[in-house]
This record gives C-alpha cells, structure tokens and sequence, in this order.
C-alpha cells in the first residue's frame, strides 16, 4: 500500500473500483426498477431518459461509496495510533472543478429533460379526443365526435390521443403506468394530456392524487385496440346497447361500511 | 413537590379549561351576532383550539414574564433548577437555560418521532399483503395522514433542540438571545402537537399536503391539523428568529463568521428558510380553516377560486421546508466528520457557502412538486431547471467530505458510524433526485412509491442518521456518561441495511406501478414480494430505534464517566466540563485558530478566557 | 469597571439584538403580508371589487396620521417631555381605534343595524380576499393598539426615560410597520384593476 494520501496509485485503484463498481450497479439498478410494459410512443423517450439517468445514478453513487469505502478500509487508524492525519484544508482547483463539471453534467441533462418534454407533449394532428371526468371516486369517459360515453376508456392503438379533463369534487390524476405520463384533473379548469398507445392491450387508468375514502379503488379499465375494433366498439356504442353508466362513486365503497367524507361533513 | 408545580401538569390542565373556554365563546358570539343554529360543531372547535393553545401557555408559565413587564415589574433571570423541588422538574415546566430547552426540544421530538414511526409501521404492516387486514380505507388514510405530519414537527423539533443546545456552546455564548422568547417558542409545540394528536379523534385524510378541494370537503379532523401546524410554524419563526440573532451578535472576540464551526453555518442558513417561508404555510393553512368556517372561496373554483393557488402557497414553504429539515445534519455530518478523521474539514468556505447557496436556490424551486399539476406548461421547464442545479452545492458537500476522509486517521465509534450511514443513505435520496426533477421522467414517476423512497431516504439521510449521530456524539457532553458503545453499534448494523432495503424496495414497488398513499394495491401488480421486504425493514428500523432509547435511559445511569473530551475535539463545547455546567463557560472565551485544523501540533481553536488575557 | 457602566453596557448590548430581532419579525411578516399580496394578484388579476372609496380614502388618511403623532410620542419621550409623550400615544390609539371601525363596521359591515356592507366573505373570491387582508392587517392594528395601551400605562407610572425607553421605541416602529403594509394594500384592494360587476 502506498503511504501518502496523495499518492498517484490510491487515485488509480480506486478509479478501477469506481469503474467496475458503475457497471454492476447500473446492471442490478435496471433489475430493481423494472419498467412496466411500454405502452406508448412517450413511454419510448420517458424509458430512454430514465436509462440515462440510471447509468448517471450508478457512476455517481459507485464514485461517491467506493472512495468513501476506499478511505474507510485504507486510511483507518491503526490501534494505538494517537496521531493526526495529513494536514491539507482544501483545493480550490478541485472545488472549481466539482461545481463547474457538475453544472455541466445539470445543463447536458437539462437539455435532453427539456427534449424530451418538448417530444411527449407534442400535438399531433389527427388526435382523439376524449372529455375525462374524474369525480369520487370513478372516471367517466365522452367521446365528442360520437357522442358516446363511457367508463371503459378505448382507444385505437398508434393514433395520436388527447385527454381533456375536468373533476367534479376533488383534485385527481389521470396514469396509466403503461403509457408513463400523468396529468392531474381539476376541478374549475380543463388540464390536457396526450399520448399515443403502441401497444394492445387491456391496462388500467389510476387515480394518483389522493382523493379521499376510496382512492385506492379509482381505477378504471383501459383497452387499447386495433382501429377496425375501435370503430366497431364506437359503433356499438352509439346504437345504445351500452351498459348503464356510473355517475357516481357510490358503488365503489360498497364492500366498506365507513362514512364517506361528504356524510361526515354534513353532520 | 406535588404535581401541580410541574409547568406541563398546569399547562395540560389550562388547555382543557381554554378549550372549554374557546367553545363557549364561540357559542355566545354566534348567539350575540344573531347566527342560526348557536351549535355549530365546527367553529365551536377552532375556538376551543385557539384559546386552549393560548390557556397551555398561561397554564404552563410561558407567558408569565411578559405579563409582569407589561405591569411593569422586572425579572430578572433565574439561572439553575427550582427552588424546592428536585432539579429533574426543570424538564417539565418552564427554564430558560438553552441546555434545558434544547433537550426538551430533543426529548419532545424523540417521542413524535416514535409516535409518526408507529403510525407508519401500522399502516406499513396493512400493505404487507393486498387486501384490507385490519384497516379500514378511512383509518388508513388517517394514519397516514398522521404520519406525515407528525414526523414533520418531531424533525422540526429535533432540529430545534440541536441549533438550541449546540449554537449557544459552540460559539461560547452565555445563552441565547432571547431566553424568554426561547422558552415560549418551546412551549408553543406542546399545544401544537397535543391539537395534532386531537385530530385522530375527527380522522382526516389529505396526506401531510392536504390540498383543497379535499381538505375542504374532508372531516373536521383537517381544523386540528390547520391550527396544529399554525402553532408548529410559530415556533420555527421565532426559534429560527432567536438563532439568526445568537449566531449573529454573541459571537466571541475572534470568532468571524468563517471560524464558525460549521453547524453554527448551516443553522444560519435553515433559520434564514424558517423566518421566512414559514408564514406561507400559515398563511394557507389559515385559508384553508377559514374556507371550511367561513365559505371563503380562495381554493374554490365555483367562488372564482383557484386549487392551484394553495399547491404554490404550500411548496413555496414546503419545498424549502426540506432543506430546513436536511440542513443542520448535513452540518452535523461535516461538524463531525473532521473529529474522527483527525483531519481539517475539507473547503470550509466551500461546505459554508454551499448551505447558504442551497437555502437560497430552494426558493427557486417549488414548482417542481407541480409538474402535473395543471399550471402553467411555460412554468415547468424553469423549476426543472432551477432545481436541477441543487444538485451542484449539494454535490459540494459530498466531494468536500470525501476530501476530509481521504488521508485521515479514521475511526469509527458510533456517531462515525452514523455519520457514514448518513452519507449513503443521502446520497442515495440525493441521486433520485434528478430524475423526479426532470418533468419527463417525473410525468412517470409523479405521486408513485418512487417519491416516497426519495423523500424518505432524503429525511433519514440529512436528518434521521445525522440526528442519531449527534446524539450519540454529545452524549458524553450533556449526562457526562458514555453510551453503550455496542448496543450502539448494534443499532447501526440493524438500521442502515434495514433503511437500504426500505428505500430501494419502495423505489422499486413505484416504478412498477405501485402509487402513493392508496389503502390497498392491485395484487397483479407483482408488488407484494417488495412490501413484505419494506415492512419487515420498518420493523427492523423502529426495533433498533427502541434498542437506542434504552441504551440512552440505562447509559445515562450505569454508563462509564466520559471526561471533558472523549472525542478530543477543538470545538469549544468539548473544553469545558461534562456534563455542561449551569454557566456553560466559567469566563468568556476568545477564538485564537481554525476550527478544524487537526493535524497542526500545539495549534487551538479556542482560549478559555477573555480577550484581555489571551493577549498576555 | 464599575458596576454601573457594565450594566450600561449590558443595556446597549441587549438593545442591539432586541432591535435586530425586531426587524427580523418584520422580514418575516413580510413575507405573510407578501403571500397576501400574491393571493390577490393571482385571484384577481387585473380587476377589483366595487369598494367604497370614500371609506378607503378616510380610513387611508387616519391611518396615516397616527404615524405622526407616534412619531411625535417617540421624540416627546426621548426629550423627557412626559406630557406630549402620553398624549401622542393616546392620539396614535384613538386614530387606530377610528381605522378599525371604519374598516369593521362600514367596509365588513360587521354590524348591519348601522350599515349594512358590500361584501360577505363568503360571496365570491373578492370578499373572500377583502376580508383576508383587511383581516390580517386588522389583527395587527388591534395588536398595535393593545402593545400602546400596555406603553401607555407604563409611561403613566413613570417608566421609561429619554435614555431607556425600548418599549416605546419598538411600538412606534411596529405601528408604523402596520402603517406601511396598509399603504401596500390600500392600492391592491382600492385602487389597481378595473372594477369586476
């Protein structure tokens, strides 16, 4: 082992250690945070990102832990050593140097966060458009176009959607995991949420902002479909054999025997 | 002695009478002002709350001074325990020593730490499996309602009693500024935590953001809160307004700012934050009770109100909040690290400025919390950008610490120990901030488990580990014994792989779609492996806690007499006795050196006498 | 050194960080009279209710009179002159009593025998933000008046002199602190927007 603390080798092995370490973690980070099924055209840029950001997290955190780990096992005091370790209070070149170099890393990511925002926000011209309203604690879909309304929300898989939505009550958050983006509804205001599916499939659409008794419960089905279905489900629809619709929340809290919060307030 | 001279007996006893008090004023005032019907639940509570708080006081003394000046009778200071009575007693009523309020700060806070764990480990162990067990959705939301502000105050307060305790004898200071103000700035938590407490009678169920329309629709537990953290708040203000005068004035000769140490800066720059972001959360926690008692339609969107009003009123101190919460420990983490690395702390100026740039930046940022929130889509890519550059003074301070270990002579008692858990595990809240901080990937991980383990490994790292560490660091200082150094080291090995488990499992249950704050979880989502680990590392993690609170109590009679330095610090607290005596410094002291140049033989930091002395 | 300048010196010390703590409470509640500020510009944009001016203008006024004679108080006292110092301070209360009722029982309407006001808080989002801030401000004006009630019945018995007076000296500041917030909401709530129907 090397004596001095400024020794080129300490610097050397641990870089390795570094190196070595950034790859596994970034390996066992991706098998501890597995993704959901990319259901959409935005969940593609969202995952892309995010693996970034996880290669980064593993460089960062291996760099941090392993030089700590590193000292921790090379310059521990020997039993019975009374003395004092080096004398150095700091380095203005390296302080420089860790400001400066993370600023870039923050402006390089900041750039590809606003791309990638600017990509799945985008409008695209031939879009559905479906009215959501979220109220406690069920979602109602309405197609414009068709006049067609219902619980279940369908769509045409690798056509552009726009979810325009409102809340009767409460703050909610329209998710479906698969599609990755998340857009609150609330009440007084129109909020605007669009993705495309690119893959079929039956999900579900979850309430991420807590709503109350049932939130845990807020979560209706989604289908994503091919175009000809799509039309035909529309069709089905529009002739009126639709089952009935929930309008209220009031069949989701069947299977609890607590007061609601509206019955507790009007008492 | 009987129990009625115990300042907490009397002040429990004066919040019930002001409670009842408040009730009935309420009720006349309605019956004055001609309302219909007299009884109204509601308002008839806020009253009591309000004039309960302010009975809690009389009760327990706080107000007493102030009262006499206003008759114009002086007071002068009473210095060491009462009159009569076992000295123990001073801990339970009103004393003005900022020893004593700093560990009844501590000690309140230890408890609400406790009280917000349990409630966390009983709605944990609810998530073990889906399906309901054996809570119901609406104690659920309850409890974790609870949690959150409950552990909130108990960091607020725990933060409170190491800015008091340590600010004071680190800066050689007889006491703080304003020991009256002190005290009452104490006393007003107790009411505050006690009307927390209240709501579980009502339940409320809008998590610690408690954001409208929910908050105004919701059981009258959400008065309790309100007022609760009103009362909270205005002990952040004055406590914080209390140091920022401290650490500013009763400096000693030779002290510059830059030969603080280090803790002295980053409660400088968390009472900077306190002062002032504090009122908006007052202020909208004050809205919100007024909506509810009057109609009054800030938040409500058919009065022309707006929703997302009250999310910027409340990030615009929630957010900085947090680094009010992480601040001080990250100053306890480099306070500490020097003395067992025996080496200076690396770029003092650097970790300083860094504190201070933080706070400052963490004014910048509060939007974050509100990408999907529906404001303005021009709004989201400046707070994404804003809060990205956390990172650069945060990252700072970890290069800065890796620079005082490499080299040193490092050895690891337990509050090193603690130290080097606080490291990991707030690098790891650290790292998973970037990625909720860019909308993009945030529209995805937004009101997921993903944010529950960032913001948990965040609280326990900048505040939780370093709070344990310097526990067990002044330890030796405050009861003149040595803890337990196995059981602590026993506490540590249980804690830090628990709170690693914790924090990726509940990472890893977010990304695959497992969403915050719900009562029960579709079992399709494959999650249930990750919440069986969770709870079962909250478990671990409240176990070794308790293991703590015993080897605290049993060190504090059986333990081995410490010494005046165990550490051999050059901080000026650990120059003087242990325990610290009534008059911390016999003499006032004089700043002669660095505060951390270890390594320079026969160099100090502090002269234990006055300035005229030092110059002989 | 003696004992008497020590004390002195303790004095002076103890009044350095009293001011410094005063005004820090006042940077802290600017940032509440602040967040009142950006809760009106944020609900209301570009209008305002319909209040009435006149009521505005005369409380406006009178607010900004009892300035003076504290003012007037602050340097009686300081110049040992007792009489003057008493009566600024009873001039400066009664001014504060005359604003409150201008704004509690015409601009709230608070007792509808005797005037029946505009605006319920709540109505809409106006009387909910009218009342919000001419509430908060009206706290403090209540406080103001006690904290001068308190200073006045100690400088009745003989306290404070031109040398020690810090009671004295952090009412005035602190009512003119109240003064100055009013002279921000004045044009908020008064002035600035085109009037909503």
């Amino acid at each position: 082992m090397p004596k001095s603390a400024t020794d080129i080798r300490h610097f050397i092995i641990a870089g390795v250690l570094v190196a070595i370490t950034t790859v596994l973690l970034d390996l066992l980070l991706k098998a501890i945070l597995p993704m959901p099924v990319q259901g959409s055209h935005q969940a593609q840029v969202i995952d892309q990102l995010t693996s970034w950001h996880l290669t980064l997290i593993a460089f960062l955190f291996s760099l941090v832990v392993v030089i700590m780990l590193y000292s921790l096992f090379v310059f521990r005091k020997k039993d019975g050593d009374e003395s004092e370790g080096a004398h150095f209070e700091g380095n203005t070149v390296l302080e420089i140097a860790w400001t400066v170099i993370p600023l870039i890393v923050v402006f390089v990511f900041g750039f590809f966060g606003v791309r990638a925002l600017s990509d799945v926000t985008r409008a695209a011209p031939d879009e559905i458009t479906v009215n959501v309203t979220g109220f406690q604690w069920s979602w109602l879909f309405e197609y414009p176009d068709s006049g067609v309304a219902s619980n279940e929300l369908v769509l045409p898989v690798d056509r552009a959607a726009r979810m325009d939505m409102t809340s009767r009550d409460v703050i909610h958050s329209f998710w479906i995991p698969e599609m990755r983006v998340k857009q609150d509804l609330v009440p007084g205001m129109t909020t605007t949420l669009r993705f495309t599916p690119s893959v079929t499939g039956e999900y579900t659409v979850d309430c991420a902002e807590l709503c109350g008794l049932s939130h845990y419960s807020m979560v209706a089905p989604v289908r994503i479909v091919e175009q000809a279905e799509y039309e035909q489900w529309l069709a089905e629809r529009t002739a009126g054999t639709a089952p009935a619709l929930a309008q209220t929340g009031d069949e989701t809290d069947a299977d609890t025997d607590v007061e609601t919060d509206a019955d507790a307030q009007s008492n | 002695m009987t129990l009625w001279s115990l300042g907490l007996v009397r002040g429990v006893v004066g919040q019930i009478v002001g409670f009842a008090a408040g009730m009935a004023l309420v009720i006349a005032s309605r019956l004055l002002f001609g309302f219909d019907p007299v009884w109204n639940q509601e308002p008839a509570l806020v009253g009591g709350i309000i004039i309960g708080s302010i009975g809690f006081l009389i009760g327990v003394g706080a107000l007493t001074d102030w009262f006499k000046w206003m008759r114009g009778i002086e007071t002068p200071l009473h210095h060491g325990p009462p009159h009569g009575r076992p000295a123990w007693t001073r801990y339970f009523g009103v004393d003005y020593n900022h020893k004593v309020i700093g560990i009844q700060y501590g000690v309140t806070g230890i408890i609400l730490l406790g009280i917000g764990g349990m409630f966390a480990v009983i709605f944990r162990t609810e998530l073990a499996a889906s399906g309901f067990q054996f809570l119901n959705p609406s104690n659920y939301n309850t409890y974790l309602s609870m949690h959150g502000w409950a552990a909130l105050a108990a960091i607020l307060l725990g933060i409170g009693g190491m800015a008091n305790y340590l600010v004071p004898l680190m800066i050689g200071a007889e006491d703080m500024a304003f020991p009256r103000l002190n005290a009452f700035a104490f006393w007003i938590n107790v009411p505050g935590i006690i009307t927390l407490l209240m709501s579980l009678n009502y339940g409320w169920d809008g998590g610690w953001t408690v954001y409208p329309p929910l908050s105004v629709l919701g059981p009258v537990g959400y008065q309790f809160t309100f007022w609760a953290v009103f009362l909270i708040g205005l002990s952040s203000i004055l406590g914080s307004l209390n140091l920022i005068v401290t650490i500013l004035r009763m400096r000693p000769p030779g002290m510059s700012l830059f030969r603080m140490p280090i803790f002295v800066w980053a409660v400088f720059a968390t009472s900077l934050i306190q002062l002032t972001a504090t009122q908006f959360i007052g202020q909208a926690f004050l809205m919100l009770s007024f909506e509810r008692l009057l109609g009054m339609g800030f938040f409500d969107p058919d009065k022309g109100g707006a929703p997302i009003l009250f999310q910027h009123l409340f990030w615009f101190y929630s957010h900085p909040a947090v680094y009010i919460f992480v601040l001080p420990g990250l100053g306890i983490i480099s306070e500490i690290l020097p003395v067992f690395s025996r080496k200076p702390l690396f770029g003092y100026r650097w970790i300083a400025l860094s504190s201070i740039a933080i706070a400052l930046v963490g004014f910048l940022v509060w939007g974050h919390h509100m990408f999907t929130s529906g404001y303005g889509e021009y709004l989201r890519v400046p707070f994404m950008i804003s809060t990205l550059l956390v990172a650069v003074p945060t990252g700072v301070k970890f290069f800065s610490w890796l620079g005082t270990m490499w080299g040193g002579k490092l050895s690891f008692p337990t509050p090193m120990l603690f130290v080097l858990g606080a490291i990991s595990v707030f690098l790891i809240g650290g790292l998973s901030g970037p990625i909720l901080a860019t909308t993009a990937t945030d529209l995805f991980l937004h009101d997921t488990y993903f944010v529950v383990g960032h913001f948990h490994a965040t609280i326990f790292g900048g505040f939780v580990f370093p709070f344990f560490a310097a526990i067990y660091f002044w330890y030796p200082k405050i009861t003149g014994r040595m803890y337990d150094e196995t059981l602590g080291k026993i506490h540590f090995w249980l804690m830090t792989p628990a709170f690693w488990t914790m924090s990726l499992g509940q990472m890893s249950v977010g990304v695959m779609g497992m969403r915050r704050r719900i009562a029960d979880y579709d079992p399709a989502l494959g999650v249930e492996f990750g919440h069986v680990l969770v709870t079962i590392a909250g478990f671990t993690i409240a176990f070794s806690v308790l293991l703590m609170i015993y080897n605290l109590l049993h060190s504090a009679e059986t333990g081995r007499v410490a010494g005046n330095n165990p550490w051999r610090s050059r901080s000026p607290e650990w120059q003087i006795p242990s325990p610290a005596p009534e008059h911390s410094y016999a003499s006032p002291i004089t700043v002669v050196g660095e505060p951390y140049d270890y390594g320079i033989p026969n160099s100090t930091y502090v002269h234990m006498a006055p300035l005229a002395a030092a110059d002989d | 050194m003696t004992t008497v300048t020590a004390a002195l010196e303790g004095y002076t010390q103890q009044l350095r960080n009293n001011r410094m703590g005063l005004w820090l409470f006042f940077i802290s509640e600017a940032f509440l009279f602040g967040g009142l500020l950006v809760t009106r510009f944020y609900l209301w944009g570009n209008t305002r209710p319909e209040l009435d001016q006149t009521i505005g203008l005369i409380v406006t006024g009178v607010l900004l009179l009892s300035s003076f004679s504290m003012n007037m108080a602050e340097t009686a006292i300081e110049h040992g002159d007792r009489r003057t110092f008493l009566g600024g301070l009873a001039v400066t209360a009664v001014l504060g009593l005359v604003f409150l009722i201008g704004v509690m029982v015409f601009e709230w309407g608070l007792f509808p025998a005797i005037y029946e006001g505009h605006l319920k808080p709540g109505d809409n989002v106006y009387g909910a933000v009218v009342f919000a801030m001419t509430g908060m401000h009206a706290l403090h004006v209540i406080s103001g008046i006690i904290f001068i009630a308190i200073v006045w019945n100690l400088g009745r018995k003989g306290g404070f002199s031109p040398e020690r007076h810090w009671g004295v000296e952090s009412c005035a500041i602190y009512w003119h602190y109240v003064d100055v917030v009013w002279i921000f909401f004045y044009p908020a709530l008064y002035l600035i927007g085109t009037v909503a129907h």
